[in-house]
């Protein structure tokens, strides 16, 4: 049946800037914020959007993702016309590639966007959270007839140059396109979110993938393609929290802004409720020696020690004495009695031994530039009394991670 | 088909329950922080292998209607099978009850289509009212081995005099089978029983035949010569939620790790219904100990031994202790609670005190504000 609006979610890529953690699986599915994973804002966004169609592209590591995401229940997208579909690269009549990049991924399912008909393309990141009203953003597409409209946020002009800048004349319309420049000429920084016309990008897709000198991606050639073309291409201000979540600070900073007020990222927001798949588990239990303060925790949690300024997600435990505190502990970890756990990233099911201590506060090494929050991969067991020190990443073998 | 049926019954009962069965029937209040009462059996039938749950409705089932829905949360919603939501008594105005719910029996006579349908060569009857964790699978394979005709679940904890008490032979055969006692003596009836789809509609039929209502009028007294009705004696935890009291005391008991273990063992899970609520904040002035706590909770004041439902809200400079609160309640600033059962949606005003007692919790009925 023909639908409006299609988004197809970009969650193949490897997320190698989170190191450890994306050993053994995709970015989108990195757990986030206690009891969901990253990839749950995107599609909830969808959801509250009114977008019953995701195409979600995998590629990369994609067993954990799939299963996750199942028939799409926990977000309603398991429905008899559309819903949510898993979409791997695949073998064709003349031969089968991976996705070489995001503008290819698209190319190669064309043909299910085109099962739908839409009238328009969402292309959204697996690995940003945020909530956002697509349906507003598509509201000043059609509004301004536009052939790609490019979600934007105001930066700090300071961190302008890290970003890909979108240089605007008075009706927010795009007349430049910068990537990480130098001296930037705005601060409107593009969210990497995308709606399209699609038969539009239909045509430069084909087109693209026709040019071998191309990456085939969107930052670096469609949408300068576009732009050199004159399409209509608008801005679509954006306010609001977002955060890309592709590197361990970010990782670690997002999970802190759960626990400050200010930072408007607010999960209990009733009016744009984030979904996820929920655990089987009974509820939370704080113990009567615990001591929690400033602390987001999920349930199924044993708290019997002191967790402050910290995100536990489910089913974890921290025992008698043990200590953790500004760090991020995700689902199903142990930290058994007496062990001190700060300012660390601890993924899924990894056990701290009795009296380890992992992870130190940035005043604790001398030198600055030697101090890094600690990251442990999934299923990492640290034997007790041992000490990892900050900034170490290890994963389940002990094998050390250094940051690139 | 090899295997059982599962057959909930959900029905109203005058107990003592007051304000927290205004809106509801028993099987469907809320128990240990995330959990409807109901789930604990459904999740045994579930973790039993058991495919196909029948749970017959009746009174105010609304909420229990709501909750169980398709019965996806427990994986009961089948192409095959799966949940079937039984409104015994909307077929039932010629009857002389009128409605009122006077027996298993008469309820599974008013299901009788149904009963024919079973797949499975066995049914396990339950009630709804009971917090167990217990491996039904078992329970069917001595059953099976020991050749009876009827298994009843029983226990050695003793409870009120109102429930029904077992006498065993020294072989495990149910010898004597009496209620309002006045010292409870022998074994506790779990309302668990375990019976082949033939034999139950058997007695269904004989029972009508008979003007018994009862399963334990008409089967376990009246029949108890003539079957072979065997005990099975379950050791662990098992809560029967019938009064204000004994709802206070199971659900504090909760607060101590050795019975969580029990309830909540890692292989057989209790699934509640899935929600969408993001994970409890404990704030930093906030105090929180001794406590469970479902998701979505905001803690800025102290809690303490309590049992926090999902998306309680405890203000600033707030006391509670010893509480049981349910979904959505809110105590506002500074107020004071102690020994207080708060249904959904109550709202306590600034500087509120309310006390109860262990002996005799205060309950706050769903949606006031105090």
């Amino acid at each position: 049946m023909k639908k409006e609006c299609v988004a197809m979610l970009l969650a193949g890529g490897q997320g190698s800037r989170l190191y450890v953690l994306t050993g053994d699986m995709a970015k989108p599915a990195v757990p986030f914020g206690g009891k969901f994973r990253i990839i749950d804002f995107p599609l909830s966004n969808c959801t509250n959007s009114g977008i019953d169609t995701v195409g979600v592209l995998t590629q990369y590591r994609p067993l954990e993702l799939n299963s996750y995401i199942g028939n799409g229940q926990p977000w309603e997208l398991d429905r008899m016309d559309g819903g949510v579909h898993i979409l791997p690269p695949y073998q064709s009549a003349t031969g089968a590639t991976w996705y070489k990049g995001t503008a290819n991924a698209i190319y190669q399912n064309i043909g299910f966007v085109d099962m739908y008909d839409p009238e328009y393309v969402a292309v959204l990141s697996g690995d940003h959270i945020y909530k956002m009203d697509y349906s507003d953003m598509l509201r000043r597409h059609k509004e301004a007839n536009a052939a790609c409209t490019i979600s934007v946020m105001e930066v700090p002009w300071s961190e302008a140059s890290r970003f890909g800048i979108m240089n605007v004349d008075g009706e927010d319309n795009i007349v430049e396109f910068e990537e990480k420049p130098k001296q930037p000429k705005s601060n409107l920084a593009s969210m990497g979110i995308y709606i399209f016309t699609w038969q539009k990008l239909r045509q430069y897709l084909i087109e693209d993938e026709a040019d071998p000198a191309s990456a085939n991606d969107f930052g670096k050639n469609i949408i300068p393609k576009m732009l050199q073309s004159g399409e209509r291409m608008v801005a679509y201000r954006f306010e609001g929290y977002w955060k890309d979540v592709g590197t361990l600070d970010s990782l670690w900073d997002a999970n802190m802004d759960m626990l400050m007020p200010g930072s408007g990222l607010n999960l209990l927001d009733k009016n744009w409720p984030i979904y996820g798949r929920t655990p089987v588990c009974p509820p939370t239990f704080v113990g009567p020696k615990a001591d929690v303060g400033n602390s987001a925790i999920a349930k199924g949690c044993i708290i019997n020690g002191e967790v402050k300024n910290s995100v536990l997600s489910t089913e974890t435990s921290v025992g008698q004495g043990a200590a953790v505190t500004y760090s991020v502990v995700m689902p199903g970890a142990v930290i058994e009695d007496g062990a001190q756990v700060s300012y660390a990233i601890i993924g899924e099911k990894c056990r701290i031994g009795r009296g380890a201590v992992v992870g130190g506060a940035p005043e604790s090494t001398g030198d600055p530039g030697q101090w890094g929050i600690t990251v442990l991969g999934p299923g990492t067991v640290i034997k007790p009394g041992e000490k990892v020190a900050p900034k170490t990443m290890l994963d389940k073998h002990h094998n050390e991670e250094v940051e690139a | 088909m090899k295997g059982m049926h599962g057959i909930i019954f959900s029905y109203e009962k005058p107990t003592g329950l007051r304000e927290l069965i205004e809106h509801r029937v028993h099987g469907s209040v809320p128990f240990a922080g995330d959990y409807r009462v109901v789930d604990f059996m459904l999740s045994n039938m579930v973790n039993a292998g058991i495919t196909d749950v029948g749970v017959i409705m009746h009174g105010k089932c609304q909420s229990m209607l709501d909750h169980l829905g398709t019965g996806k949360s427990w994986d009961l919603s089948r192409k095959n099978g799966g949940l079937t939501l039984l409104p015994a008594f909307a077929y039932a105005e010629r009857r002389e009850s009128a409605g009122q719910f006077r027996g298993k029996m008469e309820a599974l006579d008013c299901v009788k289509d149904y009963l024919e349908h079973i797949r499975q060569d066995y049914v396990v009857l339950s009630d709804s009212d009971l917090v167990i964790n217990i491996p039904l699978q078992d329970v069917l394979r001595d059953h099976l081995a020991t050749g009876a005709d009827l298994t009843a679940v029983c226990t050695a904890q003793l409870g009120d005099s109102s429930d029904t008490y077992f006498k065993l032979d020294g072989d495990g055969r149910i010898i004597d089978t009496v209620r309002d006692i006045h010292t409870p003596e022998g074994y506790r009836c779990l309302n668990i029983f375990i019976l082949s789809k033939t034999l139950l509609l058997h007695l269904v039929e004989d029972c009508m035949a008979h003007n018994q209502y009862s399963l334990r009028g008409g089967v376990l007294q009246r029949l108890g010569d003539q079957l072979n009705i065997r005990a099975w004696v379950w050791g662990g935890y098992a809560a029967r939620i019938d009064t204000i009291q004994t709802y206070y005391a199971r659900s504090m008991e909760l607060l101590r790790p050795e019975l969580r273990r029990q309830l909540f063992c890692p292989e057989r899970p209790i699934f509640g219904k899935e929600n969408d609520a993001p994970s409890s904040y404990v704030d930093p002035a906030g105090e929180c100990i001794n406590t469970l706590m479902a998701d979505g909770c905001d803690i800025q004041g102290t809690v303490k031994n309590s049992i926090l439902f999902r998306g309680v809200q405890v203000e600033p400079g707030a006391s509670v202790e010893g509480c049981i609160l349910f979904k959505g309640t809110v105590v506002k600033k500074g107020a004071i609670l102690r020994n207080v059962i708060t249904d959904k949606y109550v709202t306590i005003r600034e500087n509120g005190t309310l006390m109860g007692h262990e002996t005799y919790p205060l309950v706050i009925a769903r949606g006031a504000e105090v």
